[in-house]
Formats: C-alpha cells, structure tokens, sequence
C-alpha cells in the first residue's frame, strides 16, 4: 500500500543502525581515561569556568559566525536541487540562480567590507 | 423644490468672514488694525446679507430660495448645496446682525500683554470663522453638510473659551466639547442610517430627497432619537443642558452670546428642520415626552436663575428656560405655535446678546460678576442702567417689546394642543419677572457705592453695541409682522410635511 | 500504488512591467546595501537618502503602469487541472496599497534623514551595536560613526510591505511578513537616546514578531492539511466545495493566520507590544511604522478576508467582531490614561485599528475602498503627527512627556496649531481626513453589515467620543495651559522634514475638503483579482 515509503523506512533504520553501532563500537574498542571534565553533564572537553572570557559576556563573533555560516548554507541549499534538476529548467533558472547569488554577494560584500569577518 | 440662484449669495456671506479671518490671522499690523479690519469685513458681510435678504420672495412656491447645489463627495451621496426657507433667512440674518455687534463688544476683551497682537489677532479670526460657520449650518440644505457645519463649528468655539476665558476655561471648554460631540457622535450614526433608508444616489443626502419617506416605524423611532439628542444637547434642555452655564459663565462676553444666542439654536433650528419634517410620526410619537422635558427646562431654568449670584450664570439658566418654551412651541405643531417659536428663536438671540454684552459692560468696570458685588449703579452709569433695563424686559416679555409677541403666539398655539404644559409654563413668565427684576434691584438700586470715582458711563462704542439691540426689541416689538411674514410661509410648509403625512397614516389605518 | 514522478517544470508567467515597482523598491535596497560597503562614510547619507527617495519616486511611476498590466503573475495555469497557482495578485487593491506605501514611505524616509546639523540621522545611534553608555558608544560617536544602514532597511520594510497585500498565496503573505518585519526589528532598536528603552522594544517586538509569524506559520500548515493547497484560489474553492470535512482544521487555521496579521495591526489582544515599541523605537521609525505596517497588514487581512477566506467567512467572522469591538473600546479607554506622547498615539492607532476593522467587516466592495481610503487617510496624518514630535526638544532629548507640551501655543503657535489640527483629524472632526475617513467605514458597516454593523457602529462611535477627550486634552495643554517648563524648545527642522510635515498636514486637510477624487480612486481599485 505505502510502496514509495519502504525506501525512507530503508533509511531511517540504517540510520538508527549506523548510530547504535558507532556508539557501540567506541564503548568496545576506544580507551577509557575519565577526568573532570569528561564527567560534566555538558561534555565539551574543555573544563567550564564560572564566568565567560571578558567580564562575562559571550563574545558577538561567535554569533555572527553562525549567522554568516547559515546564509551560505541557505544559499547551498538552494543550489543542490537546482544542479539536480539544471538540464530540466534551462537559461531560465540559471539567470534566476545567478540573480539569487548576486544578492547573496551582495551581503558578503558588506559582511567583509564592514570588518563582519575580522577576528579581531 | 428649491429655487436656484443665479448669484451664490449663501456662499458669499460664508465666503466673506473667512477671507477676512485669514487676513487678520495672517496680515501683520497691529492688535487695533486688526480689530477694525475684522468689523469691517463683518459689516461687509451683513450688507451682503441685507441685499440677499432683498431677493429672498416671501410666499414663493419652493421650500427653499437662493438655493446652490454643487456635488460634493459624489460617493457618499453628498453635495454641497444652500438655501435658506424663512426661518433659516432670519437667524441668517440675526447671526450677521450680532456678529459685528460682538466684534464690538469684544473690543477690549484680550489683554494686551506681550504678545497681545497676537493673541487679538487669533481672537478676532476665530469669531469671524464662526460666522462662516453660522451661516453655514442653517443655510446647509444637504444633511451631511449640515452635519459637517454642525460639528466644525465646535472647533472655534471650543478654542474661544479654552483660549479666552476665564479662570475654569479648561474644565469649561472641554465639558462644552465632549457633550456636543457625544452628541454628534450619535447623530452620525443616524445620520448614515438615514442616508441608507433614503433613495441613495449621488445626491442622496439632500433634505428634498430625504422628505416623506415611508419608514418603518421603528427604524424611524430610532433615527429621530439620534437626531433629537444632538439637537436636545445643543438647545440646552434639561437633563443634558450641564455644560451651558459653565460654558457661558466662563467664556467672554462675545462669544457667550454667539454661543447662547446663536449656535444653541442650531438645536432647535434642526428639530424643527430635522426631527419635524423628516421624521413625522416620529416626532408624533415622541411629543408627550418632548413637551414634558420642555416644561421641566422652562421652570427648573427659570427657577435657578432666580438663585444664581453670577450674572453670566443667571443668563445662562434663563436661557434654559426659554430653549424651553422654543421647543414647545416646536413641539406644539401648530402653525401658531410654530412661528412664534421661530420668532422666539430671532428675539432670544437678540435679548441675550443684549443681557450679556450690557451686563458686561458693567462687570468690566466692577471686575467682579458677582451680584453681591454691586448695588447702587444707576448713579454710576446712569445709560448703561437704562439700557440694561430695556434688555431685561424684553426678556421678561413686556408687551410692547419684542419677546412678548413670540412667547405670546407659543402660549397661545400650545395651548390647544397641550393645555396643562401651556398653564404650567405661563407660571415662568411670572419667575422671569422675579429673576430679572429682582437681578435690577440688587445690582443698579440702592445708595451709590463707595471707590468707584474712575468710573464712566458708556463710551460711544458701548453705545454702537446696545443701539441696534434695542431697536431691535422696539420695532419688532410693536411691529412684527415683516418677520412673521418672512416665517409663516416657512413654518407652514414644514408643518404641512407633519400634517400630509399624519393624515395619509390615518387614512391607512382606517382602511 | 508506485511513486508519482514530479511533475514536469513548468516555468513561471512573469509579467516584468507588474512586479517593476517591487524589483525597484528590492533594488535599490541592494545598492543600499552595497554603498555601505564601498562608499566613504561622509558622503553616504547624502547618497543614500537620494538613492532611497529617487528609488521611490520611480517605483511610484512604475505603479502607474503597472495598472495597465493588472492580473494575477509570478506562476502559472496548471494544464491538467486548470488551477490557477500564480504566487502574484496585481489588482486594483495591490497597487493601491503599493502606491500609498510608496509615498509615505518617501515622507518618512525624509523624516528619518533628518540631521539637525550633524553627521548623520539625528534619530539614530552611532554605533547600534555599543553598550547604551559605554565607551565605545561614546568614541563611535566622536569618530563620527553614523547608522546610514537604516536607509536600505527601510527600503527593505517597504518592500516587504509592498508585497505584502500583493501575494496571492500563504507562503508568500509569510515571506513577505519577514521581509518587512526584520528590518522593522532592528530599526526600533536603533535610537540615539533612551538606547535603553530603544533596545527593550526592539527586542520585545522580535519576540512578539517571531511568536505572531509562528502562529502564522502553524496556521498556515492547518490550512494547508485542509485545502491542500496554499494558494488562495484554492483554500476559497476547497471551502465552497461541502464534501470536504475537517472544519477543525479550517477554523484552527483561519484563526492561526488572523492572529499573526492582526498582530501586526496591534489589534486587541495582540496589541501588548504597541505602546512600547511606539515609544521605544526612534520617533521617525515610528510614525514610519504607524503608518506603513498598518497599511500594508490591513491590505494583506483585506485580501485573505475576501480572496482567500471568503467563502469561509461565517467560520472567523464573529471571532474577528469581538476583536474589533476590544480593540475599539481598549485603545480608547487606555488612551485616555497616557501621559507619554509617543504611548497616546500608540493607543490612538490601536483605537484607529478597531475602526478600520469595522471596515473590513463589511464584506463588500464599499467594505475595501473604505478601508483603502482610511489606512491612507491615516498614514499621512500620523506621519506627520510623529514627524512633529521629533522637533519638540528639552536637553537634547524628545519631549515626549505631555507636560512637556504645556503652553507650546503660545511659544510656538505654527508647530503647536500643526499638531492641534492632526489631533482634530485623529478625533474625526468634520473638514479633517480623519472624519471622511470614519465616515468611510462606519457607512459601509450600516450598509451591507446588517444589525451586527449597526451594533459595531454605534460601539465605534462611543469610542470616538472616548477618545475626542485625549486629543482635546493635548490641545487643552499646548493652547489652555501656561508653559510648565522654559528649556523646551522647537528645532527648526530641514527642508525635508518640513516638506514631509507639511504634505502629511495638507493632504490631511485636503482629504477632509474634498476627498472625492480619492474616494473614487479607492472605489475603482477595490475589485480584488481571483
């Protein structure tokens, strides 16, 4: 009845399998040296401190790191079913696809003119 | 059904007062310059008035003469269109008479402080907008343009005593502006529902279209509710005549009178053009209530003005009193009835002004409106005293003067129709000669007072204020008949509207 | 049952003369965007200011012609089924919205490019991004840093709104509600002074934002499992067509989508944020958006209530009723407790929200062009009401306190008389816009609205009342009252300043006088495209 489903179900089991096995794996083979900060409920590898760098506030760069990784990303996501399907859609498409990442450049640029990807 | 004027006259005596408001607001030059430039175009506008006055045809076929109609906002069905019947041309008239005495009583009325030209400036313009207005609202033959005058004339108003007044401006002014407009408010509603009954179109609000519909009796119930309560607002009848003594008591002198002897007769000019002949059975239905509130406001007026020791707040129950008897007059529909409260309208408008503008000629020269405060002032200002005399008989209706003749006629047409209203409020004809009288004892006999040795009888300005109002009482007085012939025609068409249409309900009723 | 192939691409029906004015309005917001990045900071007010009016201007040309090219676009007709999917409605309703936007947009803009003999936008922070009182803040301003990103923001807003009651599906009407609501968001945070309260309303107006667009979102999806279709056309013929069950989800989903346009409008009970975004937000910004957003989300509400939701309209009316009647009466009563200026005209423009609803209620075509003709009406009056209060100073800072205005008459009779006549027209005194404009809708509510219009009118009327004591208090104070404080003053404004205060004046008046030519305009543009 559901025939176009039996692939997806396909996919979420092999997906459950890979994460069950990965996790199962290293619990075998991986050695176990615990410390401090491996036993914090928020595992990160590097030991919290009471408060933040810099007067306890998180630094904006983190921020607008991510936010300038999601655009990108958008833009990627946009571009994947477009080269899926680029025979289909024809001149069309691609001057819409070109506009779509002008625009997006347009943001870079002021991202990088502004000092948006300046470290420091 | 109205008769086309080749020449806008209407127009023009709108036209006039707000050219000249604009240039004494704008024009630079002094606070006295700018006072007789606004008397002159005043003066301008009533000889206009007079001439138009002149083409006017007592007796002619249409309801109304000089009549203009432009389209106005088409999609709302409104047009601009005037015309004036008989009662309208009168109080036309009465407002162009008393606007030009009011700029002349108003002359010292703004201290001249630093910006005193300023403030003169503003003061004069404002008045002369207010008589753009005046005209306007009676001479509007479109209901939504008479709206539109009824409620853009509170603005200037409403600036004249917050601006001008006296120490509780602010509570007045606003009190005056929020009873008026919830009024309005009100009447908006109807006034759209109205429009809706109506046969519509581009010019659907025109009086003559909106006359002798066949409404449903509820539906018409409920729109001249809508009507007469902005209507009972603005002629001040008890319960909703609060806000008139306040009002009165602290605005000037000036507009006091425009005020009481002018706009609140919008009140009763739209129950009689309004709530009379769109709306009759209507009007039918609601009589007993009407009479009985207008024998309550001419008594209970009269009553406390006999108790008030603020002249301005005398005058102004005193006035509650006679909006009373106007409408019951209105209410009377008799044809009798009905020119006399048209004639009432006419000699109110002239009586106040004169009780107002004399009293505060003296209050201007005691600085005090209490009547504790005098005594004695006909050894003062011996012509000012007699003047003052004059207006309050007239008020009081003493044969011979002119208010005698209109509450005549009114007692006399109720007094078919509603005998016990009419016996209960010739009572107040008996309290109007305590109030009135009683008022000139305190104030003008007695021994001469004491520190007043600066003070002088009028001046020759004083005297051009009180002149044309007591001609007035006098000729009107002993010959009323050019005004009642201007009146009668009109009264009996409006009636004629009541008296068609009661008559085909009851034919139907008895098939 | 084997899987259905994709059907094949079918290219979209671009009519490029209708969307012109769009792909102005977005462009020039890009070349916005790129002058910040390349242009010498002295010289990029100046440019950005031309580039932002000229842009609008042409836009409001390209309107022009767009009307000879009206019909739905962006999509296309599908073959087999001959549905209509076209993401694009330009009709008479549409370009009227676009066309009012675009101009006050202008008038704005003028407002917030204001100097006052500084660097930059006087309205504006320096640096947005600094502490409020911090060090950086105070070196970013002596370097003469300037925000001039708020040109290409606004223009962005603009846009949005623009295509905001243009869309013809759910999708779009959501894209364009982000479009014109994140620059909004950062906008109200962007004061120079009070940066404190600036950034408390911008973040409270992204909260709200956000909450309101999920509700949209969600309501979307409701709507969606309903019809299956997001497209208008479809939502309205999947109601008319009985056999279809699963009202829950309609009712839900109408309901959802409301709530996230209303909220734009600040209708109760979705108004919470108005008052504090209203004071908070830069004054320029805020008349921008008392002006512009409540055109634009009533334009959008317009066109799901009669295209879209049409045929449904027994299932949401009565909830919308109730929210009309609330939002009358709530904007009026807590109008009359305000002391801020900035709070008093938030209110008023929630109790003027409740008025336009009364309008759209009226479901006919006297229904749109009143609503047309009110949200105009409006704009232009309270643009130039806030453009004013930008000039009334005490220390540097707005005064906004309604003390601060006692006696502005007297020292000031051409501001203080301005501000009074705006009051007058928010009050709906006759000869003002404002009155024709409630004129407007309270007609077409009595008329095609029955008794329950009736009722609405006569509640709206009450209001009006209620709400005639607030404006004249403000006049009582600046004309009745003596002056409480003599370091208030009046800035003379610029030349752009003063020409958007004196057109919103004058079109306020004009519209009162003889409002018929854009009655008629509004009467012509009132038939919605399908």
């Amino acid at each position: 009845m559901s025939a176009p489903y039996v692939p997806v179900l396909f996919m979420l089991a092999l997906g459950f399998g890979f994460a069950a096995l990965s996790v199962f794996t290293s619990l075998v083979v991986g050695p176990k040296r615990y410390n401090r900060a491996k036993l914090e409920a928020y595992e990160c590898g590097i030991q919290p401190t009471p408060q933040a760098a810099g007067g306890g506030r998180v630094p904006i760069k983190y921020y607008l790191t991510a936010m300038l990784f999601i655009v990108f990303d958008i833009e990627s996501v946009f571009l994947y079913p477009f080269a899926v399907a680029f025979n289909k859609l024809g001149l069309f498409a691609l001057v819409e696809m070109v506009l779509f990442i002008l625009t997006v450049f347009v943001a870079y640029a002021y991202v990088w003119r502004r000092g948006g990807l300046d470290w420091d | 059904m109205s008769e086309m004027s080749s020449v806008p006259w209407l127009t023009l005596l709108m036209v006039i007062p707000l050219v000249g408001s604009a240039v004494v607001a704008f024009l630079p030059g002094s606070a006295e310059q700018a006072k007789r430039i606004a008397l002159g175009f005043s003066l301008v506008t009533l000889v206009l008035g007079v001439v138009a006055a002149t083409q006017y045809k007592s007796g002619g076929t249409a309801q109304f003469q000089l009549a203009e109609q432009h389209a106005w906002i088409p999609q709302f069905g409104v047009s601009y269109a005037l015309g004036v019947d008989g009662i309208a041309l009168v109080l036309i008239l009465m407002s162009l008479v008393l606007t030009p005495v009011c700029l002349l009583a108003a002359w010292h009325d703004v201290p001249e402080d630093i910006d005193g030209a300023r403030r003169t400036k503003a003061y004069f313009a404002l008045l002369l907008v207010l008589e753009t207005f005046m005209v306007g609202v009676f001479a509007a033959t479109d209901v939504f343009l008479f709206y539109v005058f009824f409620e853009a004339m509170l603005i200037p108003v409403y600036f004249l005593i917050g601006r001008f007044g006296g120490a509780r401006r602010q509570y007045a002014a606003m009190k005056f502006l929020l009873f008026s407009l919830a009024g309005g408010l009100i009447m908006l509603v109807a006034v759209i529902a109205l429009y809706l009954q109506g046969p519509g179109g581009a010019d659907g609000f025109l009086i003559a279209k909106l006359t002798g519909l066949s409404l449903d009796p509820t539906t018409e119930r409920l729109l001249w509710v809508g009507f007469f309560i902005a209507f009972a607002i603005k002629a001040p009848m008890v319960p909703v005549h609060t806000w008139l003594p306040d009002a009165a008591t602290e605005s000037t002198p000036a507009t006091a009178t425009l005020l009481v002897g002018v706009l609140d007769k919008v009140g009763t000019f739209g129950m009689i053009r309004f709530c009379l002949q769109l709306f009759p059975n209507a009007s039918e239905w609601a009589t007993p209530l009407v009479v009985v509130l207008a024998v309550i406001s001419v008594l209970y007026g009269a009553l406390l003005a006999i108790g008030q020791t603020d002249m301005m707040r005398l005058i102004a129950y005193t006035s509650i009193s006679h909006f009373g008897f106007i409408v019951l007059g209105i209410f009377a529909v008799t044809n009798v009835a009905g020119a006399g409260a048209s004639l009432y309208m006419l000699n109110h408008g002239f009586s106040t002004a004169a009780l107002f503008l004399i009293a505060a000629m003296f209050i201007r020269r005691r600085g005090s409106k209490r009547i504790p405060d005098f005594g004695g002032w006909q050894r003062v200002t011996p012509g000012i005293a007699g003047a003052f005399l004059i207006a309050g008989l007239s008020t009081l209706a003493l044969p011979g003067l002119s208010s005698f003749v209109s509450e005549f006629l009114v007692l006399v047409g109720t007094f078919g129709a509603h005998p016990v209203a009419a016996v209960l409020s010739c009572t107040a004809i008996i309290l109007a000669a305590l109030y009135i009288l009683l008022w000139y004892k305190r104030v003008m006999t007695g021994p001469k007072p004491e520190g007043l040795t600066g003070v002088r009888d009028w001046s020759l300005r004083e005297k051009w204020v009180a002149a044309p109002l007591i001609a007035f009482f006098i000729v009107i007085g002993l010959y009323p008949k050019p005004a009642l012939d201007v009146i009668n025609p009109a009264v009996d068409k409006t009636l004629s509207y009541v008296h068609t249409n009661a008559a085909t309900v009851a034919e139907g009723s008895t098939k | 049952m084997t899987a259905v192939a994709p059907a094949a691409f079918q290219q979209a029906n671009i009519d490029y003369l209708a969307v012109l004015p769009l792909l102005i309005v977005f462009g020039a917001a890009l070349v916005g965007v790129l002058v910040e990045a390349f242009v010498p900071r002295e010289r990029r007010h100046t440019i950005q200011l031309t580039i932002s009016v000229a842009s609008l201007v042409l836009a409001f040309v390209a309107i022009l012609f767009a009307t000879k090219h009206q019909g739905l676009t962006f999509g296309y007709t599908d073959g087999a089924t001959s549905r209509r999917l076209f993401a694009l409605a330009i009709d008479g309703p549409a370009l009227f919205m676009q066309g009012a936007l675009v101009l006050m947009g202008v008038l704005g803009i003028l407002i917030m490019a204001e100097r006052f003999g500084g660097v930059g936008s006087d309205a504006f922070t320096a640096s947005g991004a600094s502490t409020p009182g911090s060090p950086i803040e105070a070196a970013s301003a002596r370097a003469g840093l300037i925000t001039s990103e708020v040109f290409p923001l606004t223009l962005f807003a603009i846009g949005g709104m623009m295509l905001f009651p243009t869309v013809n599906d759910l999708i779009g009407m959501f894209i364009a509600l982000e479009v014109l609501s994140l620059p909004l968001y950062i906008l109200s945070g962007l004061a120079r002074r009070r940066r404190l309260l600036s950034q408390e309303a911008s973040l409270k107006y992204f909260l709200l934002g956000a909450f309101s667009s999920a509700f949209f979102l969600f309501g979307t999806a409701l709507l969606y499992g309903y019809a299956g279709s997001v497209y208008f056309g479809d939502l309205s013929k999947a109601v008319s067509d009985t056999s279809l069950g699963l009202n829950g989800l309609l009712v839900a989903g109408a309901f959802l989508v409301f709530v996230g346009l209303l909220f734009k409008v600040g209708a109760v009970p979705f108004h919470a944020w108005t008052p504090d975004v209203y004071q908070g937000a830069p004054t320029p910004v805020t008349g921008f958006m008392a002006a512009c957003t409540k055109a634009a989300a009533f334009g959008a509400i317009l066109r799901l209530a009669y295209v879209g939701l049409d045929t449904a309209s027994w299932q949401w009316q009565n909830a919308v009723i109730i929210v009309a009647v609330l939002t009358m009466i709530v904007g009026a009563v807590l109008s009359v407790t305000q002391t801020d200026m900035k709070r008093l005209l938030a209110y008023s423009s929630i109790a003027h929200a409740g008025f336009v609803l009364v309008g759209v209620l009226a479901f006919d075509q006297r229904g749109v062009s009143s609503v047309l003709f009110y949200v105009v009406a409006y704009g232009f009056s309270i643009i130039a009401a806030f453009g004013l209060v930008t000039l009334v100073r005490q220390d540097g800072g707005e005064a906004t306190h309604l003390s601060q205005w006692a006696g502005l008459g007297k020292s000031h009779p051409v501001i203080a008389g301005t501000m009074a006549f705006l009051m007058l027209a928010f009050a709906g005194i006759p000869l003002t816009s404002g009155f024709v404009a409630k004129f407007a809708v309270f007609a077409a509510a009595i008329g095609t609205g029955g008794a329950t219009g009736t009722v609405l009118v006569v509640i709206g009327a009450v209001c009006s009342a209620i709400t005639v004591f607030v404006y004249a208090r403000v006049i009582v104070l600046m004309f009745f009252s003596e002056p409480a404080d003599d370091t208030v003053e009046v800035l003379v404004p610029s030349v752009g300043t003063t020409f958007a205060i004196a057109i919103g004046t004058l079109i306020t008046f004009a519209l009162g006088v003889v409002p018929s030519s854009l009655l008629d305009l509004a009467d012509r543009a009132s038939q919605f495209v399908r």
